[in-house]
């Protein structure tokens, strides 16, 4: 990149499971609990950032461009301007990297990022054709259309559809983010075993992480106390004593006879929202901050949607054409836990000569992932995956990693629903 | 000449009277307003051209504030407040008669005579804006509506809104009015001239037609009156006869002529306005636009050549009771609020304790739902360290312990600007203590607020013996900018309230152990007034802490007895009073409460006589004595001052003018000789104070002594 774009600084809200301690916050409130604290800490004149960027799978209805309602909810001035984007899974990356496009452009120095999600308020949706009884519902002048129109409806129009299950099926390719995981698990062959030993080993890694994640967490204040709690100051996905047996007991979720995905080897649905705050050289510089590392180059990619979880194989592939980076210059690398199988697969496939020629028409394959430094501190399987929020939550995770470890590079990737990967190269130096 | 209402006429021939008071922002009824008014009306019923007249205020936030309350207190008698009143039907009257429409454009404040004018047009409009309310709140002076309002409200809006607004005396948002029929429409505020015109033209040059409402006819009136009239009864402990008074006028109003009807106004007003109580209910209200209008002390000016900023962002530290408290109500006027402490849970408590109130603002209209989202947004909790550049103010409300505040002040002077005022809400520990080791001891600054924040006006600045001019003057220019009422004090033990408040307290729990039954003790002080009962009030503020500052202003004023040990005893059973569900009383969980039934242990055998008035001089005295030590001890300035911290500041009874007042009321003479029985039968400790005693000796008064002059001419 022709100048270094730097992340001063980052928080996040503690990550809770769906429908559990941060069910009734909104997005919002938690968009806006993790951006002033990163104001108030880092002590910025919010007047001078250029804008804010927020990334967001499902914006909630009462919020359209729920960035802009974030930022000003947290008091960052009105004359900030602020966007929401949307990358699927990728949609914390896109806003982050969006940033770093602008300020090479030379359109602004400093930038607040960050992701939101609240899964639990997903809404729940009428059908189109009960929609439009609705509406002709509303419109009956009197008595006789009004009964007219009530005799159309039909039982099923009162059946809602799920929001959430919407969001996670791929229109394209007609198949649910799960089935994509049983594909590219059958394709590389992996087991229900090896995807349930991975799953324990992220729950292990996250509890014995609590200390460290609690570095880049900000509590949230709960508005009404739920059973005595005011207050959340850690994920409530890692579950402490996680064994296989009781991984074992559950049954495939998308394919109850054949498959190998279970709701324990997938990653959780969550509520949360993270924030960064960008600066370009000039502007770290009069700010007078020390900067948790800077972005040293990036690339997304596409793929068959029906195998969305190898994105991080086409994007890290991409990255290294981008960068001269390679996976073996990687000190820490994150990949997202969509699923144990699709995180797997990519391991086997950077390392298949085989699938990378054909593929990615590489005469060497990617090279390896090693265990020992992917996800140290547990991933999506365990945290959770707030769809909108994971890729900041990873730039930060990684940098608060690199820094704890004397480290300097990392490597942090995520596979994306309709197929696509995307991969970010960080420096600590 | 300036004058206080302009007359134009309208293209469309109608004549617009503003009302714009020159060199002020509010309009109001005095003496010569209504005789330009009277002229304007000469015009207003000769010129057979107009097609209707609209009364307007240029003012942004007040369209009449009412009449000049001034004219009702100093040198009246009652020869010259009934040629007032009629003054004022009279000129109203006119109004009414008038033969086109008429219609009030109500934006701001319309209150009292302010209101009564609108009364007498046909139509009232009201504009949308957030400052305009309408209500008649003389009831609450200790008199009654009496330019009109009495007569012509009942008859508009029906008995049952009617006696709601004028016994109550409330005033009521543009909405709220609506609903009541007390206006007729809503516009924006750009758009009053326009509909009010359009208003006139649609009504074809007639009057308006009223119609009679079904409630003001027996039997149903009947009903109506004597329902408010219990209510009235219950919540007044009939203390407070302008109620009932007004009650009784716009009752008798459905079946009296309307010239009957302002003669019964005229008279029940004169009979009520030379009361003590509305003397001093009337006297109340001056005491807090005095407060409005605190000043530095003479010794301290010239104010600073650069006048304090206002206060956009605030830091405060502990987000206890106190502390949330003071975050609410600084968020709620605008401000933006660190709020601080150790960890997230008691963050988490605070946040929960704030969230509340916004929660029962919104259940009460207060605010709209959007409005009280946004101000809570603006409390941030915190406990991590965080840069503090942009502060304006800096509010310490932690626990009440010497050595923690003074680390607190010394590690914010290593953090902030040297300029910043650093203010401490202690309600119990010395200002200069706790700036004794500071480098910058003249930027620290008291400013003491009363439970629960959002209820109580009265906020205390406390001035310690370094506290510079630049300082005491942010600090009352904060308390003005949020809204709340200052009295300045000097930093002594309890400051001015605790001060007074506590040695009653403590009193009470000695008659409590002495064996007086805790209904009978609490009971005589709500019948003198008090909002509640002394040992109630202790289990409000919670026993342990009743306790801690008992000991600790026992332990720095030399004359004040030893509290007994009745509360520690009953602190080591657990019980703290409502927060532990059990104190005095016992609190059951759905809000019903009665008597703690095991108190007998910490009790002596009941006497065998009760002689109340002996328990209430005991009660009562204790304060008086105590109030008339502040003003001994420079305390505070002026009598004005105790008497306004106390009503302002615990509900004293409002009506009886404060201890000082009261005392001056019942006779020094007759509270020092009083206070020397309970010396010589009771206590040593009630030994009248050298003032008393001094004043008592020479016949003098906190208050001068006022003499009525009689009306002269020209208001006639």
């Amino acid at each position: 990149m022709k100048e270094p774009i730097y992340i001063v600084d980052g928080v996040r809200t503690p990550f809770a499971k769906a429908g559990t301690v941060l069910a009734d916050s909104e997005a919002v409130d938690l968009g806006k609990t993790a951006l002033r604290l990163l104001v108030a800490r880092t002590g910025i004149d919010a007047s001078q950032i250029e804008e804010v960027i927020i990334g967001c799978v499902s914006q909630p209805a009462d919020s359209a461009n729920v960035g802009r309602v974030i930022a000003l909810r947290a008091g960052i001035p009105d004359s900030v301007p602020a966007i929401t984007v949307h990358r699927n899974c990728a949609s914390g990356f896109e806003a982050v990297t969006q940033a770093a496009e602008k300020m090479l452009a030379g359109r602004g120095d400093i930038f607040v990022v960050g992701g939101v999600e609240s899964m639990s308020q997903i809404p729940l949706l009428y059908s189109h054709e009960a929609a439009k009884k609705f509406g002709a519902f509303a419109r009956a002048k009197n008595l006789s259309q009004k009964l007219g129109v009530l005799s159309s409806f039909r039982p099923t129009d009162f059946q809602p559809r799920i929001g959430l299950q919407l969001g996670l099926s791929d229109p394209v390719c007609g198949c649910n983010m799960g089935q994509t995981a049983e594909t590219v698990g059958r394709e590389f062959n992996i087991t229900r075993e090896e995807q349930d030993a991975f799953a324990m080993r992220s729950h292990h890694k996250a509890v014995a992480a609590r200390e460290k994640l609690k570095q880049e967490i900000t509590p949230v204040y709960l508005s009404r106390a739920k059973g005595g709690q005011t207050f959340m100051d850690q994920d409530n996905g890692p579950r402490e004593n996680q064994t296989m047996e009781a991984l074992a007991k559950l049954k495939p979720v998308f394919e109850p006879e054949t498959g190998t995905v279970t709701a324990g080897n997938s990653s959780q649905i969550t509520d949360g929202a993270a924030a960064l705050l960008l600066m370009t050289e000039r502007a770290l510089k009069e700010s007078g901050l020390s900067p948790l590392g800077r972005l040293e180059g990036y690339a997304y990619a596409g793929l068959d949607p029906s195998r969305m979880g190898l994105g991080p194989v086409y994007a890290i592939h991409r990255a290294e054409q981008r960068t001269g980076l390679s996976l073996k210059d990687a000190e820490i690398i994150e990949i997202n836990e969509a699923f144990a199988a699709q995180v797997i697969a990519c391991q086997k496939a950077a390392k298949s000569e085989v699938y990378c020629r054909e593929h990615l028409r590489r005469e060497t394959p990617l090279g390896e992932i090693p265990d020992e430094i992917l996800n140290v501190n547990g991933g999506g399987i365990a945290l959770g995956h707030p769809v909108g929020v994971t890729g900041s939550r990873l730039v930060l995770t990684a940098l608060k990693e690199l820094h704890r470890r004397n480290a300097s590079r990392a490597l942090v990737s995520l596979c994306v629903g309709g197929g696509q990967g995307g991969a970010l190269w960080l420096n600590r130096n | 000449m300036n004058h206080n209402i302009h007359r134009e006429v309208s293209d469309a021939g109608i004549a617009i009277l503003t009302f714009d008071r020159p060199d002020s922002t509010a309009n109001i009824f005095d003496q010569r307003t209504l005789d330009e008014l009277g002229e304007h009306l000469d015009f207003l019923e000769s010129e057979k051209s107009l097609q209707g007249l609209i009364i307007q205020s240029a003012k942004s936030k007040i369209f009449i504030a009412g009449a000049d309350l001034n004219t009702f207190t100093q040198e009246m008698n009652a020869e010259r407040v009934a040629v007032v009143i009629e003054r004022g039907q009279k000129t109203f009257d006119r109004i009414a008669r008038l033969p086109y429409p008429t219609v009030a454009a109500i934006h701001g404040v319309a209150l009292g005579g302010g209101y009564e004018i609108t009364l007498a047009c046909d139509y009232r409009i009201a504009s949308s804006d957030s400052a305009t309310k309408v209500g008649l709140p003389e009831t609450n002076l200790g008199i009654l509506p009496a330019w009109g309002g009495s007569t012509r409200l009942p008859k508009l809006i029906g008995l049952p809104n009617a006696l709601e607004a004028i016994m109550n005396g409330r005033q009521y948002p543009a909405e709220q009015a609506l609903k009541r029929g007390m206006i007729d429409s809503i516009v924006h505020r750009e758009q009053l001239i326009t509909v009010a015109t359009k208003k006139i033209q649609q009504s074809g040059a007639k009057k308006r037609a009223y119609k009679m409402h079904i409630s003001n006819r027996p039997p149903l009136s009947k009903v109506i009156r004597s329902q408010a009239e219990k209510k009235a009864l219950a919540r007044t402990r009939g203390h407070y006869p302008a109620p009932l008074k007004a009650l009784e006028v716009a009752y008798a109003s459905l079946n009296a002529s309307h010239e009957e009807s302002l003669a019964n106004e005229k008279n029940r007003f004169i009979e009520l306005a030379f009361s003590e109580t509305a003397q001093n209910l009337i006297g109340l209200f001056f005491l807090q636009e005095r407060a409005k209008k605190l000043k530095l002390p003479k010794e301290l000016e010239p104010a600073p050549a650069v006048p304090g900023k206002a206060v956009n962002r605030g830091l405060v530290v502990g987000a206890g009771l106190m502390g949330a408290g003071i975050a609410q109500w600084l968020s709620s006027r605008g401000i933006r609020v660190l709020l601080k402490d150790v960890g997230p849970a008691p963050l988490g408590k605070g946040m929960q304790s704030i969230a509340k109130i916004y929660g029962e603002a919104v259940k009460r209209h207060l605010f709209s739902e959007t409005d009280a989202r946004n101000a809570f947004d603006r409390v941030l909790p915190i406990y991590e360290e965080v840069p503090l550049r942009e502060l304006d103010l800096v509010i310490e409300a932690a626990i009440e312990k010497l050595d923690l505040k003074q680390q607190i002040f010394a590690e914010l002077e290593s953090k902030v600007p040297a300029d910043l005022v650093l203010a401490s809400n202690t309600s119990a520990l010395s200002i200069d203590a706790i700036s004794a080791s500071l480098q910058h001891p003249e930027r620290v600054v008291g400013i003491h607020f009363f439970n629960p924040v959002h209820r109580m006006q009265l906020v205390e600045i406390v001035r310690g013996t370094k506290t510079n001019a630049a300082t005491l003057d942010t600090a009352i220019r904060f308390v003005k900018q949020i809204g709340k009422l200052p009295v300045l004090v000097k930093d002594s033990p309890g400051f001015l309230v605790n001060r007074i408040l506590l040695p009653y307290m403590v009193e009470a729990v000695r008659l409590f152990g002495e064996g007086y039954r805790t209904e009978n003790i609490d009971r005589v002080m709500l019948e003198f007034g008090m909002p509640m009962g002394p040992l109630r009030l202790s289990d409000e503020v919670g026993l342990d802490v009743s306790e801690h500052v008992a000991k600790e202003l026992e332990g720095r004023v030399n004359h004040l007895a030893p509290p007994n040990n009745t509360l520690e005893k009953m602190i080591a059973k657990g019980w703290l009073g409502r927060k532990s569900g059990k104190g005095f009383y016992q609190y059951g969980p759905g809000g019903d409460e009665k008597i703690n039934s095991q108190l007998g242990e910490f009790q002596s055998a009941e006497p065998a006589t009760v002689n109340e008035g002996d328990l209430r001089d005991r009660l009562v005295l204790s304060m008086v004595n105590e109030a008339a030590r502040t003003i001994e001890e420079k305390v505070v300035d002026a009598p004005e001052d105790v008497d306004f911290g106390m009503i302002m500041g615990t509900g004293w009874a409002p009506f009886r003018g404060g201890p000082l007042r009261f005392a001056d009321q019942l006779g020094i003479s007759t509270v020092v000789s009083r206070l020397n029985n309970l010396r010589e039968r009771v206590a040593p400790y009630f030994e009248p104070c050298a003032l008393l005693a001094e004043m008592a000796n020479h016949g003098t008064n906190f208050y001068p002594q006022k003499k009525p002059i009689p009306p002269t001419e020209s208001e006639r």
